[in-house]
């Protein structure tokens, strides 16, 4: 058993410690807008905030995870009010979206530590099959 | 890709019946909107009708609701296209209302409104369909208003922001009705023969750059893909499939510890259908995704390997290509064979006088293409609910997929449970990345298949491992052309690509005919060739191949438009000029004289250690020219810096999307010219996830300028023709840069994930 506190609310998981983070919180407690894209730490699809840090979903043990605040895209903010998310409205950014909420997560990280728009740019590395890169770049110039 | 109009139609029309109306739940007028499939003339079908015949090819319903409500019911998929928006765009423009006055909701499947999602077909083939629906819709809320007032002069009424205006001719008082009271009378009344279609210069909506519909669900978390779909008591499966293409199951291995199951799956085609005697996977049910996936990969399976397998070996492919090549039966594409004779008779019969007129060729040229996976964001995945009866027998079943063949995926569940097609709901997520994979049902079947083994709603998923060694790939090709020169102008063109036929393998292609797949591209191209021939020779390799974004042209374009730089070069003539000088069809060169506008501010004025380079391309009735700005920081690497990309696709929907489509599909075409590659050895993939199948990241983002032609043409594709001139471009550049032509893709091939950490 561990307490997990995902935006802002505890929950007690009873998974095995080893269970990445990303299938508990898309299959154990309902929140899929934290995708699957690689499993192996390289795409970036999988991104939340731990203590307000980017990280991979995909290869953080719960029990690693157990006792952190975990911010997901669900949880940043209310009614999309977040300035990267109005960016990303602003500037039409998703395609398919698939890739999206840890775009959205990597920048939201990124802002967190003070960064401004190039500055973010340099922490964003994500892959984008549909190629929403350019707008991307333009999202962020104003944050 | 150009599917056959019986495929395009959705394949299998079902028995319409007025089922397909009341399941809406419509309350107000439906229009349910057919388009013959010969002559100009359109039926439209009002809910009190009679309904539409299934020989009809039929594309949209239109709501208006008595409660307000505006509603276009979708019945393709949106996978990042802007299908959705660009339709309610049409809908809104010729309906009257307003941008924020519709919705789009996803239909189920239906005879009407259902479509199969390639081709770049979504929104320009329902161009005309939906205006004519739309507008009908408004004429018959004009006819219900003229009930009501007794005067059937048309010219007293407007309509305006889902309202119907009269002005009494005599009193000129004005009377005004919501859509909504009017709806009910409206689904009674006759649509007359004129609909008073919008003229194109007075659109409000179409042609402008409104905010997409799906956009603000896709910075939230809340857009539901197929991957997210969450039913009570499900359990979730992962798929190990046989690692060698075309091994079966030898034995059903035990259910490992923690396991709820392991189930057998058998192998499908493109439309379903179980291909015989072939189990090759076992899916592992668990109690989550991770432990489902995680035991399938442990999972300890014996295989009964096919006795060779030198038709899915890279090696030995490439072998085959290159006999076939110097030796093969070519198929001939262009000049259409006349009747009397086969594509490979009159191949035969041409081929001495194209060698006569080539002599010695200017160039001759091999161009090797690779094998390439889909990669989509999202990996495929199933949902699939099955109600038994309490004998177990199924009774109904409901499916979410992320599909661009929503009407296959009710034929593949009704043939493997039994269950009648009305009794099969499927519901079309939204799909993270379509790119022509998702048209497939290998996916949809096997989660059938678990599903009525375990007798409970199950998710199946596929790991990212599985997706790239069991996909269906771009065709490898090998591609010859030779030509000659005569005072700077093409005289003779002989061009021969060898490679497997997708149509064929689907058994969509008569015995002895050229695969329009394998050939588009390569025919039809807006320069004199002279005395010319495009060949095909099929090449029976044993890799599933299948639609990728843009499908053949990815292969053609490379091959013709890096020969006709190579010309240019030979003829010491600028490569724009050379295409001007040699060029027949006057769109292509108005696109590319924009290109060259476009791009001369830059051009001409690069700094050192910079080159450019340009190629063109039609694919699905578009346009498209492409300028490159590459430098090479070392040896080995290539930065792209700058691309001026120009397009003409007829009517523009909504110029944000053809650019946001222009810019996607240049940076999946750098994917593939630089990095992209699948190998087989053995047959077995050698490259199975991002860390060694690299794809671009932000930094590797060149500045992309993007100008569309203005036109009054038919709207016509915009989700596949960006891809198709990059990589020539690319080629044309490097060669520009670095005096080496490259004719081989991917340029550094064995990439890693790109990736700093
Ligand atoms: S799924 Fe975690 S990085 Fe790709
Ligand atoms: S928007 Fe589709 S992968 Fe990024």
């Amino acid at each position: 058993m561990y307490s997990l506190n995902v935006n802002g609310v505890s929950h007690s998981v009873n998974v095995d410690g080893s269970t990445p983070l990303l299938w508990v919180l898309r299959d154990v407690l309902g929140l899929t807008g934290t995708k699957y894209g690689c499993g192996i730490e390289v795409c970036g699809a999988c991104t939340v905030l731990v203590n307000g840090q980017p990280e991979k979903s995909c290869d953080m043990d719960t029990s690693e995870a157990a006792g952190k605040t975990i911010v997901t895209i669900e949880g940043l903010s209310a009614n999309r009010s977040h300035p990267a998310q109005q960016a990303w409205i602003a500037h039409q950014v998703p395609q398919c979206g698939y890739c999206q909420s840890g775009m959205i997560m990597a920048c939201a990280g990124a802002m967190q530590a003070g960064h401004h728009g190039n500055e973010i740019l340099s922490e964003m590395n994500n892959i984008c099959v549909c190629g929403t890169y350019a707008r991307i770049k333009d999202a962020v110039q104003g944050l | 890709m150009t599917l056959p109009a019986e495929i395009l139609a959705g394949a299998r029309a079902p028995a319409m019946d007025r089922r397909g109306f009341l399941t809406l739940g419509a309350k107000g007028l439906v229009v349910a909107f057919a388009m013959p499939l010969v002559g100009r003339s359109a039926v439209v079908h009002a809910q009190a009708a009679t309904p539409p015949t299934t020989q009809q090819l039929a594309n949209a319903y239109v709501q208006v609701g008595t409660d307000g409500s505006i509603t276009l019911w979708f019945g393709g998929s949106e996978m990042g296209q802007g299908a959705m928006s660009g339709l309610a765009q049409i809908l809104a423009e010729e309906l009257m209302v307003d941008w924020n006055q519709v919705t789009v909701k996803q239909a189920g499947v239906d005879p009407i409104v259902s479509y199969l999602t390639g081709g770049s077909s979504a929104v320009s083939r329902r161009y005309g369909t939906l205006r004519n629906a739309a507008a009908a819709a408004r004429e018959l809320l004009i006819a219900a208003a003229m009930t009501k007032t007794g005067d059937a002069n048309r010219d007293s009424y407007a309509a305006k922001s889902a309202t119907v205006m009269y002005t009494n001719p005599v009193s000129h008082l004005v009377t005004t009705w919501p859509y909504s009271a009017l709806a009910t009378l409206a689904a009674s009344q006759t649509v007359p023969a004129d609909l008073r279609l919008t003229d194109p210069g007075k659109f409000r909506l179409i042609g402008q750059p409104v905010p997409r519909v799906d956009i603000p669900s896709k910075v939230d978390g809340s857009a539901k893909y197929g991957i997210d779909t969450w039913l009570p008591n499900m359990v979730f499966a992962a798929i190990k499939h046989c690692p060698v293409i075309g091994g079966t199951l030898a034995s059903t291995p035990s259910k490992p510890s923690g396991a709820v199951a392991v189930v057998p799956c058998k192998a499908s085609d493109t439309r379903g259908a179980v291909t015989a005697g072939s189990v090759n996977a076992v899916a592992v049910v668990a109690s989550n995704t991770w432990l489902a996936m995680r035991l399938a990969n442990n999972l300890s399976v014996s295989w009964k390997l096919p006795a060779s397998t030198a038709g899915v070996d890279s090696a030995a492919i490439l072998a085959q290509a290159q006999g076939l090549m110097a030796g093969g039966q070519a198929l001939c594409a262009e000049p259409a064979p006349p009747t009397g004779t086969t594509p490979a008779s009159y191949a035969t019969q041409l081929e001495p006088a194209v060698k006569a007129a080539l002599g010695t060729p200017t160039i001759d040229a091999t161009y090797t293409l690779p094998y390439l996976a889909h990669a989509t964001m999202e990996v495929v995945s199933c949902t699939v609910n099955i109600v038994f009866s309490t004998a177990g027998v199924a009774q109904s079943c409901e499916i979410w997929a992320p599909t661009q063949a929503a009407a296959w995926v009710q034929q593949t569940a009704a043939g493997l449970t039994g269950v009648a097609p009305t009794q099969i709901t499927v519901h079309t997520t939204f799909l993270g990345g379509g790119l022509g994979r998702k048209i497939e049902q290998d996916y949809v079947s096997q989660a059938v298949q678990v599903a009525m083994a375990v007798k409970k709603p199950v998710k199946l998923t596929w790991r990212r491992e599985e997706d790239f060694a069991h996909d269906q790939y771009r065709p490898f090709a090998l591609v010859n052309v030779k030509a000659t020169l005569a005072s700077g102008r093409i005289a003779a063109w002989s061009y021969r690509n060898v490679s497997q036929a997708i149509l064929g393998q689907r058994g969509w292609l008569p015995p002895g005919a050229v695969d329009s797949q394998a050939t588009e591209g390569s025919t039809g191209l807006p320069y004199n060739r002279g005395t010319h021939i495009v060949e095909w020779v099929p090449l029976p390799a044993g890799i599933p191949v299948g639609f990728w974004r843009s499908v053949g042209s990815s292969i053609n374009a490379f091959a013709v438009e890096s020969m006709i730089d190579e010309l240019a070069r030979a003829a010491g003539a600028d490569p724009f000029q050379f295409r001007y000088d040699n060029m027949t069809d006057d769109r292509a060169r108005a696109v590319l004289w924009a290109a060259d506008i476009l791009s001369s501010s830059w051009r001409n004025s690069l700094p050192a250690g910079h080159a450019w380079g340009v190629a063109i391309a039609e694919s699905f009735g578009t346009w498209v020219a492409q300028v490159v700005d590459i430098s090479q920081p070392s040896a080995g690497s290539m930065k792209v810096n700058r691309i001026a990309c120009v397009v003409d696709c007829g009517t523009v929907i909504n110029p944000d999307s053809v650019q946001a489509q222009m810019q996607g599909g240049i940076v999946h075409a750098m994917n593939a010219a630089l990095w992209g590659q699948m190998t087989f050895t053995a047959g077995k993939a050698a490259q199975l996830n991002f860390n060694n199948y690299r794809m671009m990241r932000i930094n590797d983002m060149p500045q992309i300028t993007v100008q569309i032609m203005q036109s009054t043409n038919p709207p016509s594709g915009i989700g596949e023709p960006g891809v198709p001139p990059l990589a020539p471009a690319l080629a044309n550049a490097y060669a520009r840069l670095t005096g080496t032509r490259v004719r081989t893709l991917p340029f550094f091939a064995g990439a890693g994930s790109g990736s700093d950490d």
